[in-house]
């Protein structure tokens, strides 16, 4: 108990270290980048006396300590500062767009490993069977076509030709059916892939697993394949998925951008890809922020969920 | 149950596993019975087949065998006819295994308590957690291990080598097998705890009425633990009888050479050495299988392969000169 107290605490640790380190990385970024970020921001046309204004208002004039320190008080209480072009608060537009990205990634990833990993499972007790052929020639075509080339292919068929499904946005506020309707081939287009992957990844780590001693000690004894399979190599197959896992998320949140470009939603991605195109730096340094802190929170919880699977793990983190 | 019958009579057994260089025999025709209650120690060199012997046993042999013959009775019954499923009933039912290397035997993931739990609902499908954690604690004192409460609760990495060869010895017991493989259960132990094994096997003897087969490549150690012994060389047996009829008047060179090489305090130094190598399993046998290092051999021996012939009552050996030079 203790060891995973102390193994908890030093992952808390690390984590907010990492989030310290790029939020003055963020900054950094936005100070170095070549120009001044008002003419950038107002474009050639604004008068200098706007621009003088521009820059008193966003601080531009301190020193960079000082815009430093503000930048980060101000993320500690919430305050991610303003859009220049609409005048609203980082925080709020970022706020009604993650909702989006969360239910979008989430579905994807779950739908990915409620099919990635029993198809992985089958694949590796039936090794070199027409499904496992079948599966590994699918799941290596489906990660290797882009997400968004799925996304087009679904919205043609599934919207367009048969008209089974509504698309385009998210859907009416407060409607659930509907939402939930507008959710399905966007979460389709984006876990394809990693059903694929999840698949190849469990099936080589439990073939892996297969073949170690324990397993062999199991069958000595007449041990049932269920209880072999999915208690006693499933446990061990289940770590290097987990970190791809892990790694499959921040991939999602930041990079669905695409599938939500092509089926007109709202999302992370699609806020940051704007913001970069209009230059909107206190939007895009707040997006990042938000999506390296969902991507550091995640992999915490991979760390954790390591240690509550293998005991070794719990040990050698406490020491 | 004819009682007239030994529990086990493996008969003509043959393996041959598939190799880029054609089939390798890594079993050429086994011959072996032995009764209720016996310890019987399998000896021979690496590559000799003993552990392929006792995989035969379990019937779980890699996936690249070629040709498996032969017959491994069973109290009558064929092991090797057994549809898989049948088979899969006799493990960890009648037959139970400890392996060679404890530090790998047990999944890292699950404490010992899951480990013999599961195995004890195998065999016993009536048991409850609570009484199949009051046996699994009653049989972990009984191998030896103090605190066994702390411990059914500990993970592998938590245990050193010697106790998880001990918690595997626990698990076949509690299984109360008819017949306990032991391939070289104490090859990877240091020598004060393969020590200790040796002594826990002894004591286990008193109240286990099953058979043991005990491999190993140490000849000492079997002499000390087992009641036959059946020496193997590339595949075959070469002798076989009662430990100490065949310690005391070794009936074929290999046993003589192999009794040479242990280590004693009269040798003044050098350690005795068999010269040459083990024949290729490649090979097909035109001749007694140690022609090529056998320090007697003769014009007769390379007319074919030799068979095991009894010398004694209970004792085979598998040399055409026995008695001439071995008298």
């Amino acid at each position: 108990m203790r060891e995973t107290l102390r193994y908890v605490a030093s992952r808390l640790a690390t984590t907010f270290l990492i989030v310290l380190g790029a939020m003055i990385l963020l900054f950094a970024l936005s100070a170095l980048v070549p120009g001044d970020p008002a003419t950038a921001l107002l474009g050639p046309a604004a008068t200098p006396e706007y621009v003088q204004r521009f820059i008193q208002e966003m601080g531009l004039d301190q020193p960079w300590y000082r815009r430093l320190f503000s930048f980060m008080a101000n993320v500690f209480v919430g305050n991610l500062g303003t859009d220049v072009l609409s005048g609203q608060p980082v925080t709020q537009i970022i706020a009604n767009v993650l909702p989006y990205t969360f239910i979008l990634t989430f579905t994807s990833i779950g739908l990915a490993v409620a099919f990635g990993v029993p198809l992985g499972c089958y694949a590796a007790t039936h090794r070199g069977s027409l499904l496992d052929h079948l599966l590994a020639f699918v799941s290596v075509a489906f990660i290797a076509i882009p997400s968004f080339v799925i996304a087009i292919f679904l919205l043609l068929i599934f919207a367009i030709w048969l008209d089974w499904l509504p698309v385009m946005g998210a859907g009416e506020a407060g409607n659930w059916l509907d939402q939930a309707q507008r959710l399905i081939l966007p979460t389709i287009a984006l876990s394809v892939g990693w059903i694929g992957f999840i698949a190849r990844l469990v099936r080589s780590s439990m073939l892996e697993t297969m073949g170690e001693n324990f397993i062999r000690l199991s069958r000595a004894y007449g041990l049932s394949n269920r209880l072999i399979t999915y208690k006693y190599a499933l446990k061990n197959a289940c770590i290097p998925t987990l970190a791809v896992l892990g790694m499959g998320v921040g991939r999602l949140l930041g990079g669905a951008v695409l599938v939500e470009i092509v089926f007109s939603r709202p999302g992370l991605g699609r806020l940051m890809f704007d913001a970069i195109s209009t230059r909107n730096f206190p939007v895009l340094q707040g997006t990042v922020l938000v999506v390296v802190l969902i991507f550091v929170l995640t992999n915490l919880l991979v760390d954790l969920s390591y240690a509550a699977i293998d005991p070794r793990i719990r040990r050698q983190g406490s020491r | 149950m004819n009682p007239d019958l030994p529990m086990i009579a493996i008969r003509n057994l043959k393996l041959d596993a598939r190799t880029e260089h054609g089939p390798a025999h890594i079993l050429r025709g086994i011959d072996l019975g032995f009764g209720r209650g016996r310890i019987v120690g399998v000896v021979g060199e690496s590559g000799s087949g003993k552990s392929t012997l006792v995989s035969c046993l379990l019937r779980l042999l890699p996936s690249n065998i070629e040709r498996l013959e032969g017959e491994i009775l069973f109290d009558g019954i064929d092991l090797l006819k057994l549809s898989p499923s049948d088979m899969n009933d006799w493990r960890g039912r009648k037959i139970a295994m400890v392996f060679q290397d404890p530090m790998t035997a047990l999944n890292p993931l699950f404490t010992i308590n899951t480990h013999l739990r599961d195995v004890l609902k195998r065999r016993f499908p009536q048991i409850s957690a609570r009484e199949a954690r009051e046996r699994s604690l009653a049989m972990l004192t009984k191998v030896g291990i103090s605190d066994a409460s702390a411990r059914l609760d500990a993970y592998p990495h938590q245990l050193s080598g010697g106790m998880r060869q001990r918690i595997v010895i626990a698990m076949a017991l509690l299984v109360e097998p008819d017949l306990l493989l032991a391939d070289e259960p104490t090859t990877a132990l240091d020598a004060t705890v393969e020590a200790q094994i040796v002594d826990l096997f002894d004591q286990l003897r008193q109240d286990f009425s099953g058979s043991i087969v005990f491999i190993s490549h140490h000849l000492g150690l079997v002499a000390e633990l087992c009641d036959d012994l059946c020496v193997m060389y590339g595949g075959t047996i070469v002798e076989t009888g009662p430990v100490a009829e065949v310690l005391a008047r070794p009936r074929h060179p290999y046993t003589r050479a192999l009794l040479d090489c242990e280590i004693e305090d009269d040798h003044g130094g050098r350690l005795a050495t068999i010269p040459g190598e083990v024949p290729s399993a490649t090979w097909a046998m035109d001749a007694c299988i140690f022609a090529s290092r056998c320090a007697h051999v003769a014009d007769i021996c390379r007319t074919g392969p030799t068979a095991l012939e009894t010398v004694a009552i209970g004792h085979k050996a598998a040399c055409k000169r026995s008695r001439e030079v071995l008298p």
